[in-house]
């Protein structure tokens, strides 16, 4: 039973992965994204540091503060979900999603398979980039085999919250049919909210108790803490347990506003 | 010629009202999303200015009216092409783009200008005066001249960044499906976003040249800020129209490659 159902998700994500494998520009444009935003942040920090003679901002060194920016512009990416979002909008919109409603699965795991076979091309090439990296500038990021394993699991974590919240937003179209502004909307505030340029300790403290009482905090600016060493390891445990909690909490949402947006389903597009 | 081509644009125009009329929502959830755009985008840079007073030439007033500028050539931008660019792709792949060669009008103008995009309107109201009270505030006065200079140095920006968002859209006939255009343009593009002075060393002189982001934002930007720089101008002029032909050179170009439907 188990199996079978694990088969079939796998094969959504095994042809959402050939598909995404099809097009290999998408992750060159990704890498030009990834080095390009960071040569930008790179020349912002660096006036600054040199403008006002800093050696720490934040209790950041300028080295550290780049890699920081770098590893978080690539987390922000990993997480982000421009594509799927669309589709399962348009899905809605036009009727489409009829198809899933008779056949013996479910909405929520087939698009986050979608998901993760659509972003698996960037998967596979920002790990050779972070291993890269990792090699050449030794003892800067992923200081212990504990710090790599809660990296990644962050990651997947983070990557599981994106998801829930997409998917919460997508469900809206059930009601006002057409809700990619509001998805548009929020990838534009989650690149500068989520630390993508900034990191969010940075930000002035009333909007950072905000962001931490928000799973924001989990997306980018969480992973990013434990694999540049930011983050003290004691609070890595309790992190991973608020995320943890966050993913459960944003799960039983996007099942309800799923279940109640399928009542007011009307199928008028197909 | 050029009153034809007018007022075609013009039933460009109202058609895209009526449409937009249609979907009123839409009118609304687009202006959302420039406010959300904006409001980060000025949430990031008082961020950065709380860690610093002065970046190069432009102290944080000086960026305040560097991105309203900035988002008004986004506006305008996509009031005129913004609907329009990125189109290509799906044409190409579908061989929609048939229908627009047979049309007895220039093909490239017909794929820049086909859509309004009439919510661009409002933000366009709200950037203009938020931009003359900026500008007064700065200055004390506002100076006729120098707008007159700005207006036309901002149209050229404007050309500009439809030039490489063109060129870059283009692709598509070599690539044959280059669904990503938009995302490598907004990235090129983001070095338009940051005031020119961010930029040092030889890269400083590359964003004034061949790679001309600075010539987007930022020198219309140092028009209203620090006074007019004829020469400066002159040459956003000569590189201006250098991208203009360099977008039209690679369309007639890629219309030669365009395989119709079964491309």
């Amino acid at each position: 039973m188990v199996s079978s159902i694990a088969i079939k998700y796998f094969s959504v994500l095994r042809t959402n992965w050939i598909q995404a494998l099809e097009y290999r520009a998408n992750a060159l444009v990704g890498v030009l994204a990834i080095f390009s935003g960071l040569f930008i942040e790179y020349q912002i920090w660096d006036l600054i540091f040199k403008a006002k003679g800093y050696t720490t901002v934040k209790n950041f060194e300028f080295n550290e503060l780049i890699i920081f920016i770098f590893l978080s512009i690539i987390i922000g990416q990993l997480k982000s979900s421009w594509h799927s979002s669309g589709e399962m909008i348009r899905a809605i919109r036009t009727g489409e999603i009829n198809k899933y409603l008779i056949r013996p699965i479910s909405y929520f795991w087939y698009h986050f398979m979608m998901f993760i076979g659509f972003n698996s091309l960037y998967y596979i090439v920002y790990s050779i980039i972070l291993f890269g990296f990792t090699i050449i500038f030794k003892g800067m990021i992923f200081h212990t085999l504990a710090s790599i394993l809660c990296f990644f699991l962050a990651l997947a974590l983070s990557i599981y919250l994106s998801y829930c919240i997409y998917f919460i937003m997508v469900c809206f179209a059930f009601w006002f049919g057409e809700v990619r502004s509001l998805v548009v909307s929020y990838n534009l505030a989650m690149l500068v909210l989520s630390g993508q340029y900034v990191p969010i300790r940075f930000f002035p403290d009333y909007i950072l108790n905000i962001i931490n009482w928000t799973p924001i905090r989990y997306l980018v600016d969480f992973p990013v803490s434990i694999a540049t060493g930011i983050l003290p390891m004691e609070e890595w445990l309790s992190g991973l347990l608020m995320a943890t909690l966050w993913c459960f909490v944003l799960s039983i949402c996007s099942a309800i506003i799923y279940k109640l947006g399928i009542k007011d389903y009307e199928a008028y597009g197909s | 010629m050029v009153r034809k081509y007018f007022s075609l644009w013009c039933a460009f125009l109202r058609n895209s009202l009526t449409r937009d009329m249609e979907f009123k929502m839409n009118f609304i959830a687009d202006l959302f999303i420039d406010a959300i755009f904006y409001g980060s985008m000025y949430f990031l840079w008082a961020v950065i200015f709380s860690y610093v007073d002065v970046l190069g030439d432009f102290n944080q007033d000086a960026v305040i009216i560097f991105l309203i500028i900035m988002y008004l050539t986004d506006t305008v931008f996509v009031f005129f092409f913004g609907s329009n660019t990125f189109t290509l792709n799906t044409m190409v792949v579908k061989g929609d783009l048939d229908l627009v060669l047979i049309k007895p009008v220039n093909p490239q103008f017909f794929m820049s200008f086909r859509y309004v995009c009439n919510y661009s309107l409002v933000s366009l109201i709200i950037l203009l005066g938020l931009l003359l009270k900026l500008l007064y505030e700065y200055h004390g006065y506002i100076s006729i001249f120098n707008f007159g200079i700005f207006s036309f140095s901002f149209i050229l920006g404007v050309l500009l960044f439809y030039s490489i968002e063109f060129i870059i859209s283009c692709l598509v006939f070599w690539y044959r499906n280059f669904s990503v255009g938009g995302w490598l343009a907004s990235e090129v593009t983001k070095y338009s976003r940051r005031p020119d002075s961010i930029y040092t060393g030889k890269f400083r002189r590359i964003v004034f040249t061949i790679f001309p982001m600075a010539m987007i934002t930022s020198v219309p930007a140092r028009v209203l800020i620090f006074g007019p720089d004829l020469q400066l101008i002159l040459f956003q002029l000569i590189v201006t129209v250098i991208f203009l032909l360099i977008s039209n050179f690679i369309w007639n170009r890629g219309l030669q490659l365009y395989e119709s439907a079964s491309s």
